[in-house]
C-alpha cells in the first residue's frame, strides 16, 4: 500500500528489463511527471538512462546506439506517434510499456508498424497517477466538474487514474460512495465496470478482508481547503505551491539562480522527511540546529589550519559538508520566505480567525472579528476573501448573518468583482444545500469533552485546532460506524469486519492537511493501511479556480437549459 | 576483533530468548529495535563482528519468519513489529511490496507482427534477387534492346494499357507524360515518381546475396562495376542472354540506363531503408566502445573500492587482518581507475567537438550525461575514500588497540571465572537435568507460544544455563525446531531448517576460532610477562629474523605450530559436543578454551609489541615511512615520490600503455581538452594541476624510470638500509602528503561542479599545506 514504492517498482523494473547499456526514456507530458515525481535525475542516471524524451518531440536524432524504454499513456495521439517511430526507428531496441489498459487493435496496429523488428517488449504497467507521498496520489486533473456532474472527458481519465492505483496496489475492492453526490457515484460505478470487463487484471490473491474503495466529493468539505496551514509540506504548498513536488521560487526576492526552483522530495531528503508533518515552530528549531550543525561542519575561510590535525579534520568533513549544504540553502530559502509572507501577510492573525471560524461557534465573535481583520488594510486581498467564504459557509443560514455587510466590506477594501462572485459561488459549491454530511458542527457531548481534555493538556495548538472531516469520516469508517445511509456500497455485498486496506479518493481534489490526518491515522490504528488520492491536491487558489470552473460551467448548463425550454415551447 | 566477544552470560538459569543483542543480551523485542540498539550502543565495536552478527541476526529471523508463516499465524500482515510497540505503521515503514500488476503484450505483439515481417522479408528478398539480376552482367557494351529483353524477363512488366494514370500522382499518361515501367516490381509510374538505383548502391544492397552465390567472389563489394564486374558477369550474362530475343523497337525510343536502374517509390523506400540496417549492422560509434570502457571500469570501482574501505578502516582502527602495503596498492589501484574514469568520460564529453558539422545536439547532450553520470560517481566514491594511516601513525595505532584489547581481556576473564564458578555451582545443584531432561529447571519466557511455529522445545531447556552465546541459543532453537519438523514429517521445512542450522554452525565456528586466538593471545602476554629477560631477548632476536624474512607472519610458528593444530583440533570437538547437546561438553567450555591459548599466541600481537618496545633502539626503525628517503632526493622529485598522486599514476598509466603497445588515448591530451569546462577554475586561483601537469608533462618517462621504482619506495626495509635514523618531521610529510593528494581531489570535484567559491577556499589550504611542507623540508635539509 505504497504508491510512491509501486511506480518506482514498476520503473526500474523497466530499466531493468532492457540490460546495460545507454538508454533512452521516452515519455509523454503526464508519464514525465510521474517519473519525475518518484525518481530524481541522478538516480535514474545511474541506472545508465542518459536521455529523457518526449515522443512527441521532433527535435530527436538518430541514435541507433541507445535503447529505448517507452513508458506512456495509451491515448490515441501516443499510440499514432509511436508507430510514427516504429517506421523509422530512431534507437536500437525499444521496450513499450503502456501506462493503463490499451486496446487489442492498438497493439495490432502498432505490431504491423514494426517492420523492422525493434520492438522487445509490450506491456502494461499500472504506474498512471502521481505518488506524491506514500500514501498520497494525485491525477493532476482540475476542472472536473461542471456544476454537479462530471466533466464528459474526464469521467475516464479519473477512472483509468484510479484503476491503475488499485492495480498497482493489487487491490480488488468493494466500493463505497458518498451518496449526496452524483459525481462520486458515477465514478464507483465506472471502476466497477472496469474491474468487471478486466477481471482477469484484478485476480489477486484474495485477503481475508476485502480492501475499501471510498470515493467521496470535495463538495462535501469546502472548509479544509480554504484554510491557511501549519505544517510544513502543506504549508510550503499553501505560500508557495507545489507542483510534483517542486517549488517555484522564482518570485522570492533576491534569490539566487540556482534556487529559482528547487524539489522537495522526502525519498532523498532527509531533512524533508523528518520534518514533512511537523508544524512551523517545531520546523524553526530543526531548522536552526541544521545551520548550528552546518555552521561547525563548515570550514571558516578566516580559520587557519595550523596543524596536521585541523586539517585532516577539515578533510574528513569536506564530503559532508559538501552534501549538507546543498539542503541548507534549500530548506534556509525555503523556510526564511515562508516566515516572510507569514509576517507579510499577517497570516498568524488570519489563521487564527480562521480556526475560530471552523471550530467554534460563536457568531459575535466570530462576525466581529471577521469584519475588524478585513479593515486591516495589510490583509491580502486572497486572505479577506476566504474570510468571508468561510464565514458565508459557516454561518449560512444564520439568522443574524452579516454577510451582506461584509461583502460590502471587501467591495470598499477594492477587491476585484471576480473574487467577490466567488463567495457566491462557494457557497453554492459547499454550502448545506449540497452537503450530506454536517460539516462544521459534529460537536456532540463526546466531541466537546474530548476538546475540553485537549485543552487541559495543552497540546491544542490553536492554529490546527481544525481537523479536516475525512478524518471524523474514517475514524468511522474504521469502527464500522459509517452509515450505509450515507455512504452506501455498490453492489449487493457489504463489509461485515473491520476494514483493513482503505483508498480514499476525493473528487475535486484532497489536501495535505488532509494527507497528515491519513498519516497520522497510519501511525495510531494497528492493523489499517489507507492510501489518499485525488484528482489533484488543492491550496486555497487552486481550489478557487476549482470551484470557479464548476461554476462557470454549472452556469453555461443551467443557462443553456434556461433558454432550451421557451425554445421548445 | 574476537576480543570484543561478549563477557560470558550468568547462568542463572533463565532463558533469554528474542531479539537479543549479542554483545549485551540485552531483550530488545524487535530486530529493528535490536538494530537499532546495535548501532547507538556498539558501534565502536569492531565492524567485522558487527557484520556477521547483522547477518546472523537476519538469518535467524528469516527462519523465524518463515516458520510463522506457514504455520498459519494469525498476526495480520500490518503488525509488523512496529505495530505492536506503537501502535500503527509509519508509511515509509510499510513492509516490502511485490511488483504491482502487469500484463504482457508481447505474444500477440509478435504473433501480428511475425505475419507482417514474413510479408516484409519477402517482399524484400524479392527486390533484392531481382535487383541481383538486373545488375549481373555488363550494362555498358550490351545494346539496350537485350537489356530490356533482360529487365522484361526479370520481373513481368505490367501492361501499358491497362494502366491510364500514375498511380502515385494521378496524373493522366500521353505522348507527353509517358509511362515508365519500374524494374523491380514491373509496375508504372510517370516520371515525376521515378526513382533510380545507382548502381554502386545496387551492388552494395546485393553484396550479400552475391556472396553466397559467386564462389569466385571476385567483386562483392566492388565500386567499379566495368572492371570487376567482367568475369562474374560474361558468366550470369550469357546465361540470360539466350533469352534475349525479344527486343522491341520502341524500346530503343527510350533512354539507356547505363549506370542506374529505374525503380518507382514504393522499392526504393524499401531498398534504402535495407541499405540504412546494412549499414548499421557492423557500425559501432566511438561512443558505445569509450562508453563500454567507462563501465568496465565503473564496476571495477564497485568492486575494489568497498574492499579498500573494508581494510582502511581495519587499518585506522589499528588492526592486524590486513597488510598496509596491500591497502595502499588497492587504494592506488582504485585512484587509477578513477583517473580512467575521469579521462573516458572526458573524452566521451568532447566527442566530435571539433567535427564539423557538429553533432546533433541530443548527441552532445548524451555526452554530457554520460560525463556528469561519472562525475556523479567519482564525487559519490572517490570522497568517501579515506586515507591511510602512515607508517608510524599504524604502528600508534596498533599499539593503543592492543592495550585496550588487554584491559577488556582481563576484565573478560575476571567474569569469566566468577561466571565458571556459578556455573559449576549450579551444576552441582541440578544433576538431575542431565538424566532427566524434560524437567523444566528454569522458568520460560513464553515468548514463542502466541506463535504456533515450531517451539524451542523443553528438551533444550538443560543446556540453558551453558548457552551463553547467543548464536548457541539460535543453534539449539533451529535443532529443536527440526526436531519437531522432522516429527511433523515437514520434509520442505526441514530442509530449509537444516540450511540454517549449517549456516549457524559455521559461523560459530567461526566465532569459536577467533575466540580461541583472542584468548590465546592475552595469555601470550602473561606468558611473555613471565618470561625472563633473556628469553625476551632471544625472542626479540628471532621475531626480527623472521620479520625480515616475512613481515608481520607467523613469528613463532615454528615452536608452537603442534599445539596450535591439536588445540584447535579440540575446540571443534568441544564445539560439536555442544551442538549434540552433552552436557559434559558443556560443563567446561571455559576450562577448553583456555587450553587453545598458549599456543598461537605469537601469531600475530606479542611479536608487534615487542617490537615497539625495541622502537628505541636503531634497528626498530622499521616503521619509517616511504619517503624519509634521502632529503636531497626529495627536494627534486617529491612529487613522483609520493604514492598516491594522481599525476604519478597517469605517468605510470602512459607508461604501461605505451608498453602494451596501444596508445589509445594520453591522458594529458585530455586535460587539455577538458580545460575549456575548467578554464575558470583554473584561472582564478592558479590551480595547483596545472602546475603539477606542467612539471611532469615534458618527460614523463624520464622521470617515472629515473626514479625509485614505484615498489621500492612502499618497501619498509628499504627505507630502513638507506637512512638508520627517524627523522619526526619527516614522517608527518607522508601524511601532508596525503592530505594534499585528498585537497587535489576535492578541488577536482569542486571545479566540475562550478563551484568556484570552494575552489578557491581548498586552493587556499593547499596552499598552506604545501607551505607546511616546504617548511618542514627545509627543517630537514
Amino acid at each position: 500500500m505504497n504508491v510512491t514504492l509501486a511506480v518506482k517498482q514498476y520503473i526500474s523494473k523497466m530499466i531493468e528489463n532492457s540490460g546495460p547499456g545507454m538508454k533512452v526514456l521516452l515519455m509523454d507530458k503526464e508519464t514525465t511527471s510521474i517519473v519525475s515525481v518518484v525518481y530524481t535525475q541522478s538516480e535514474i542516471l545511474q541506472k545508465e538512462v542518459y536521455l529523457f524524451e518526449r515522443i512527441d518531440s521532433q527535435n530527436r536524432d538518430n541514435m541507433k546506439h541507445l535503447k529505448a524504454i517507452c513508458f506512456l499513456r495509451p491515448t490515441k495521439e501516443n499510440v499514432e506517434n509511436l508507430i510514427q517511430e516504429l517506421r523509422r526507428p530512431k534507437y536500437s531496441v525499444y521496450f513499450i510499456y503502456f501506462s493503463n489498459v490499451i486496446s487489442k487493435s492498438e497493439i495490432k496496429a502498432l505490431a504491423e508498424a514494426d517492420e523492422q523488428e525493434v520492438v522487445a517488449e509490450v506491456q502494461e504497467f499500472y504506474g498512471d497517477f502521481i505518488a506524491v507521498n506514500p500514501h498520497l496520489f494525485s491525477l493532476n486533473l482540475s476542472g472536473v466538474a461542471r456544476g454537479r456532474s462530471w466533466e464528459p472527458t474526464l469521467l475516464p481519465r479519473t477512472t483509468q487514474g484510479l484503476t491503475s492505483v488499485l492495480l498497482a496496489l493489487k487491490k480488488c475492492p468493494m466500493i463505497r460512495y458518498q451518496l449526496s453526490s452524483d459525481m462520486a457515484k458515477r465514478l464507483g460505478e465506472s471502476v466497477k465496470q472496469i474491474i468487471t470487463k478486466e477481471y482477469e487484471l484484478f485476480d489477486f490473491r484474495k485477503t481475508e478482508v476485502p480492501p475499501l474503495l471510498l470515493i467521496l466529493d470535495r463538495s462535501d468539505d469546502a472548509i479544509t481547503p480554504l484554510l491557511n496551514q501549519w505544517t510544513y509540506q502543506a504549508m510550503v504548498h499553501e505560500l508557495l505551491g507545489l507542483n510534483n513536488n517542486r517549488i517555484d521560487l522564482s518570485r522570492v526576492p533576491g534569490i539566487s539562480k540556482d534556487l529559482k526552483e528547487v524539489v522537495l522530495s522526502a525519498e532523498n531528503d532527509e531533512f524533508y522527511a523528518n520534518n514533512l508533518y511537523l508544524n512551523f515552530g517545531e520546523i524553526g528549531t530543526n531548522i536552526k540546529n541544521l545551520m548550528e550543525d552546518f555552521q561547525k561542519k563548515k570550514p571558516k575561510e578566516q580559520q587557519k589550519l595550523e596543524s596536521i590535525s585541523d586539517m585532516k579534520a577539515f578533510v574528513d568533513n569536506y564530503p559532508q559538508f559538501k552534501k549538507m549544504s546543498g539542503t541548507v540553502s534549500k530548506h534556509v530559502t525555503v523556510v526564511g520566505e515562508l516566515s516572510r509572507l507569514v509576517s507579510e501577510r499577517h497570516l498568524m492573525e488570519v489563521s487564527e480567525l480562521e480556526q475560530e471560524l471552523a471550530c467554534q461557534n460563536d457568531h459575535s465573535s466570530a462576525s466581529q472579528n471577521v469584519r475588524r481583520l478585513l479593515q486591516n488594510p495589510r490583509v491580502s486581498e486572497m486572505d479577506a476573501v476566504r474570510l468571508v467564504m468561510l464565514y458565508a459557509l459557516r454561518y449560512e443560514r444564520h439568522s443574524s448573518s452579516i454577510l451582506p455587510g461584509l461583502m460590502e466590506e471587501l467591495n470598499r477594501k477594492g477587491v476585484s468583482e471576480k473574487h467577490c462572485r466567488m463567495v457566491t459561488s462557494m457557497v453554492e459549491y459547499g454550502g448545506k444545500r449540497v452537503r450530506g454530511s454536517d460539516l462544521v458542527n459534529p460537536q456532540d457531548a463526546v466531541a466537546i469533552t474530548k476538546q475540553f481534555f485537549k485543552g487541559l493538556k495543552g497540546v491544542e495548538n490553536v492554529y490546527t485546532q481544525h481537523a479536516p472531516l475525512l478524518q471524523e469520516t474514517l475514524d468511522q469508517l474504521i469502527k464500522g460506524r459509517l452509515k450505509d445511509s450515507h455512504f452506501p456500497y455498490l453492489g449487493p455485498s457489504s463489509l461485515r469486519d473491520r476494514p483493513q486496506d482503505i483508498i480514499v479518493f476525493v473528487i475535486g481534489g484532497a489536501t495535505y492537511e488532509e494527507a497528515l490526518a491519513i498519516y497520522n491515522l497510519n501511525r495510531t490504528v494497528p492493523g489499517v493501511r489507507i492510501v489518499l488520492g485525488g484528482t489533484t491536491i488543492h491550496n486555497t487558489k487552486s481550489f478557487l479556480e476549482e470551484v470557479t470552473l464548476t461554476a462557470a460551467a454549472g452556469q453555461a448548463e443551467r443557462l443553456q437549459r434556461a433558454g432550451g425550454h421557451p425554445n421548445r415551447r | 576483533m574476537a576480543s570484543s566477544y561478549p563477557p560470558p552470560f550468568e547462568g542463572t538459569g533463565e532463558v533469554k530468548e528474542g531479539f537479543l543483542c549479542p554483545l549485551c543480551l540485552k531483550d530488545l523485542q524487535s530486530f529493528y529495535q535490536l538494530q537499532e540498539h546495535y548501532e547507538e550502543e556498539h558501534s565502536g565495536d569492531d565492524r567485522h563482528v558487527r557484520g556477521q552478527l547483522k547477518s546472523l541476526v537476519q538469518k535467524a529471523k528469516k527462519a523465524k519468519d518463515k516458520l510463522l508463516k506457514r504455520d498459519g499465524e494469525d498476526k495480520p500482515e500490518t503488525g509488523s513489529y512496529e505495530s505492536f510497540y506503537y501502535g500503527g505503521v509509519d508509511p515509509y515503514m510499510w513492509e516490502p511490496q511485490e511488483l504491482g500488476a502487469t500484463r504482457n503484450h508481447m505474444d500477440f505483439f509478435k504473433k501480428h507482427r511475425a505475419a507482417r515481417i514474413d510479408h516484409y522479408v519477402i517482399e524484400v528478398n524479392k527486390l533484392i534477387i531481382r535487383l541481383e539480376k538486373l545488375t549481373s552482367f555488363d550494362r555498358m557494351n550490351i545494346d539496350a534492346g537485350k537489356i530490356r529483353a533482360i529487365e522484361k524477363s526479370v520481373v513481368a512488366w505490367v501492361s501499358d494499357s491497362d494502366v491510364p494514370f500514375c498511380p502515385d500522382c494521378g496524373n493522366k499518361f500521353n505522348l507527353r507524360n509517358r509511362r515508365h515501367h519500374c524494374r523491380l516490381c514491373g509496375s508504372i509510374m510517370c516520371r515525376k515518381c521515378m526513382e533510380f538505383v545507382p548502381l554502386p548502391l545496387a551492388y552494395k544492397l546485393t553484396s550479400g546475396t552475391r556472396e553466397a552465390r559467386s564462389v569466385t567472389g571476385s567483386q562483392s563489394q566492388s565500386q567499379s562495376p566495368p572492371t570487376g564486374g567482367g568475369g562474374n558477369v560474361s558468366g550470369m550474362g550469357s546465361r540470360r542472354g539466350s533469352i534475349s530475343s525479344l527486343s522491341s523497337v520502341t524500346s530503343m525510343l527510350e533512354e539507356k540506363d547505363d549506370e542506374r536502374i529505374r525503380c518507382c517509390l514504393h522499392c526504393m523506400d524499401t531498398l534504402m531503408k535495407r541499405q540504412q540496417k546494412l549499414e548499421e549492422k557492423d557500425h559501432v560509434p566511438d561512443i558505445v566502445k569509450l562508453y563500454e570502457r567507462l563501465r568496465l571500469c565503473m564496476d571495477k570501482v564497485d568492486e575494489r573500492a568497498p574492499e579498500y574501505i573494508r581494510m582502511a578502516e581495519s587499518l585506522n582502527a589499528g588492526e592486524t587482518t590486513y597488510n598496509l602495503d596491500t591497502a595502499g596498492g588497492l587504494r592506488m589501484e582504485v585512484q587509477k581507475y578513477y583517473e580512467l574514469i575521469d579521462a573516458l568520460s572526458k573524452k566521451i564529453l568532447t566527442l566530435g567537438m571539433k567535427e564539423e558539422p557538429q553533432p546533433h545536439q541530443k548527441t552532445l547532450q548524451l555526452q554530457r550525461m554520460v560525463r556528469y553520470t561519472a562525475t556523479l560517481f567519482v564525487q559519490e566514491k572517490l570522497l568517501g575514500l579515506m586515507s591511510l594511516p602512515t607508517k608510524d601513525k599504524y604502528e600508534d595505532l596498533k599499539e593503543k588497540r592492543k592495550q585496550e584489547q588487554e584491559m577488556r581481556l582481563t576484565q573478560e576473564r575476571l567474569i569469566a571465572q566468577v561466571a565458571q564458578k556459578r556455573r559449576q555451582d549450579s551444576e552441582k545443584n541440578r544433576p538431575a537435568a542431565s538424566t532427566n531432561g524434560e524437567a523444566p529447571q528454569a522458568p520460560r519466557a513464553p515468548r514463542m507460544t502466541k506463535a504456533g511455529g515450531w517451539l524451542p522445545s523443553s528438551d533444550t531447556l538443560h543446556t540453558c544455563g551453558e548457552l551463553e552465546d547467543p548464536l548457541l541459543q539460535q543453534i539449539d532453537n533451529i535443532q529443536s525446531f527440526l526436531r519437531q519438523a522432522k516429527a511433523a514429517q515437514r520434509h520442505d521445512e526441514v530442509a530449509m531448517l537444516e540450511e540454517n542450522l549449517r549456516q549457524l554452525q559455521d559461523e560459530y565456528d567461526q566465532q569459536q576460532t577467533s575466540l580461541a586466538i583472542a584468548l590465546s593471545q592475552r595469555l601470550a602476554q602473561e606468558e611473555s610477562l613471565q618470561q625472563d629477560e633473556l628469553q625476551r631477548l632471544e625472542d626479540r632476536e628471532r621475531e626480527h629474523r623472521a620479520q625480515s624474512q616475512a613481515p608481520g607472519s607467523q613469528a613463532t610458528y615454528t615452536w608452537q605450530g603442534s599445539l596450535n593444530l591439536t588445540d584447535i583440533g579440540s575446540l571443534h570437538g568441544e564445539e560439536e559436543g555442544e551442538e549434540e547437546v552433552t552436557p559434559k561438553a558443556e560443563s567446561s567450555p571455559l576450562s577448553m578454551r583456555a587450553f587453545p591459548a598458549l599456543t598461537d599466541q605469537d601469531e600475530e600481537s606479542p611479536p608487534r609489541l615487542r617490537r615497539l618496545r625495541g622502537d628505541v633502539t636503531p634497528p626498530g626503525g622499521e616503521g619509517q615511512n616511504s619517503s624519509s628517503l634521502n632529503p636531497f632526493e626529495e627536494e627534486d622529485s617529491t612529487p613522483v615520490e609520493d604514492p598516491s598522486n594522481p599525476f604519478f599514476e597517469e605517468i605510470q598509466k602512459e607508461h604501461k600503455e605505451v608498453a602494451n603497445g596501444k596508445k589509445e588515448y594520453n591522458p594529458f591530451e585530455q586535460e587539455e581538452g577538458g580545460e575549456e569546462e575548467q578554464g575558470q577554475a583554473e584561472g582564478a586561483t592558479g590551480n595547483p594541476f596545472e602546475v603539477k601537469e606542467e612539471n611532469n608533462e615534458g618527460n614523463p618517462f624520464k622521470e617515472a624510470s629515473g626514479c625509485t621504482p614505484p615498489g621500492a619506495s612502499t618497501n619498509p626495509f628499504e627505507g630502513e638500509d638507506e637512512e638508520a635514523m627517524p627523522d619526526v618531521d619527516v614522517i608527518e610529510e607522508e601524511l601532508l602528503l596525503q592530505q594534499i593528494d585528498n585537497i587535489r581531489a576535492y578541488i577536482f570535484d569542486a571545479k566540475l561542479n562550478g563551484r568556484l567559491d570552494e575552489v578557491e577556499l581548498l586552493s587556499e589550504n593547499l596552499r598552506e599545506l604545501q607551505r607546511t611542507l616546504q617548511e618542514q623540508k627545509s627543517k630537514t635539509h
